[in-house]
């Protein structure tokens, strides 16, 4: 049994053929593109409106220049929040439990800031890793310290999304297998099992929006350090 | 979504999801017509009609005339049991998060549905009145130049009324400074001719005169020194005989 909690994290493969790319891709299909006419239907009008007040409030602290990641910070938002949400579905592949994926988006992206900032103004990002007014004889220390947390922040990003999103998968495995194993010798305590798959349930999908969210909103605030 | 898709392209090409904007040019292939998009079709107004959230309406209307009303879901129920007893679906733990998450699911849009619905319909709402506003201040605007138009066209008509008060106050004008002339004209000749009249009256005065003294004199010319000496005795005598009267009166 303890094999098969983490089969739901295996890559997916049908006759040895990856289905990986279908599902990333498959998503996409879920939002339709914009129509030839004005005024579009709800879902259209809903998928706007979401875009339009999540990118302004993203992009509200960065100055223009930074505003050219505004795609890109969209995409990513909507790509990560479908491919969470969808994974909470039974028998359900979610990418983003996948390491590798998580660091292929982190660590580009990461670096992106990084370069950018050291590329238009480097001091100004050297000066990033002393924080003002510390006291001189930490000054060595401390810009140490803040060069490894800089140097973290890819892995941090990438780590904190597969690990909240395999955990909740997996907790949701180990409660349902629970309760379906006491389902019919101890009932009750199936029933409060199945009470916690519950809200597990409504935990996963809160944590499914809000890592996503946090992911994008981590990038937007290395943009702003560095643009 | 799909399933109405497989299943509507499979009776007619003019189905509706995305592949009905590009079907205009499916019904032209062989470019026997002339490309046109207008008139455009209209959109329907509503999504299609599905029953339980999930199953399109047209399953339903297909399965009718064989199966009846409950066609469907016997066929449903007879596929899930299939399903179960040929153990082609195995019911694990798997199946209890399925119904945990399908059961939020359900909750959440039958809970917030109608309200994202009017949330969605509501933003529609606002971006159409925006048109419409802009549509009605540019109507208002111009029944307004219309109206204003018109006023000035009547203010056009009133114009010639003023010309005419005016062209009578000019020839009021005129009439009067005519009258003046004229009467100053008439006093000037009266005046002359005034003149002239005392000049004859002053002549026949100066006449009468001259004839008067020579009349006198003559007269007493011819008046004779006996005649005088007469005269002055009669006089006298008169002037007594007076005294005598006035005394007599007198003392009486």
């Amino acid at each position: 049994m303890t094999m098969n909690l983490f089969n739901q994290f295996l890559s997916p493969t049908f006759l040895g053929l990856p289905l990986i790319a279908i599902a990333l891709m498959a998503p996409c299909l879920l939002y339709p593109s914009p129509a030839p006419w004005w005024q579009s239907n709800r879902w259209m009008t809903l998928q706007n409106w979401f875009i339009g007040s999540f990118i302004k409030q993203i992009l509200s602290p960065i100055n223009t220049k930074g505003h050219s990641w505004a795609l890109l910070l969209a995409t990513l938002m909507v790509f990560l929040i479908t491919l969470n949400t969808l994974g909470l579905l039974p028998y359900t592949f979610t990418p983003t439990t996948q390491l590798s994926l998580n660091m292929a988006f982190a660590v580009p992206l990461w670096l992106a800031t990084v370069i950018m900032g050291f590329r238009n103004s480097p001091t100004h990002a050297l000066g990033h890793l002393l924080p003002e007014g510390t006291p001189t004889p930490l000054v060595p220390i401390l810009i140490i310290i803040e060069s490894i947390s800089l140097l973290i922040r890819p892995l941090a990003l990438g780590v904190r999304l597969t690990a909240n999103l395999t955990a909740g998968h997996l907790l949701i495995q180990l409660v349902s297998s629970a309760a379906f194993s006491l389902l019919l010798s101890q009932t009750t305590a199936a029933s409060l099992a199945v009470g916690l798959l519950l809200l597990l349930t409504i935990l996963e999908i809160a944590v499914a929006m809000i890592q996503a969210y946090v992911f994008v909103l981590l990038l937007s605030l290395y943009l702003q350090e560095n643009v | 979504m799909m399933s109405r898709l497989v299943i509507l392209s499979a009776n007619s090409l003019k189905g509706s999801g995305p592949f009905g904007a590009g079907l205009v040019h499916a019904s032209r292939s062989l470019h026997t017509s002339s490309q046109s998009r207008a008139p455009v079709p209209p959109l329907p107004e509503t999504g299609g009609k599905v029953r339980h959230g999930i199953f399109p309406e047209e399953i339903f209307q297909l399965l009718y005339p064989k199966t009846g009303v409950t066609g469907p879901y016997m066929l449903g129920t007879g596929l899930i049991t299939y399903l179960l007893s040929k153990e082609l679906y195995v019911i694990n733990n798997e199946t209890l998060s399925a119904i945990c998450i399908f059961s939020v699911i359900i909750y959440g849009v039958k809970k917030f549905g109608p309200s994202v619905a009017a949330f969605a319909d509501k933003l529609n709402e606002e971006k159409l009145a925006k048109a419409q506003e802009v549509k009605d201040l540019a109507m208002s605007g111009l029944t307004q130049a219309i109206e204003n138009e018109k006023k000035e066209q009547w203010r056009v008509e009133g114009r010639a009324m003023l010309f005419d008060a005016k062209r009578n106050n000019v020839a009021m004008l005129l009439e009067t400074n005519y009258r003046e002339r004229l009467h100053m004209v008439t006093n000037e000749i009266k005046r002359r001719l005034d003149y002239q009249i005392a000049l004859q009256h002053l002549n026949r005065r100066l006449e009468q005169e001259h004839m008067i003294n020579w009349v006198e004199k003559s007269v007493i010319g011819s008046i004779t020194p006996q005649q005088e000496k007469e005269s002055i005795a009669k006089c006298i005598a008169d002037l007594k005989m007076l005294a005598k009267n006035t005394q007599a009166k007198a003392t009486v």
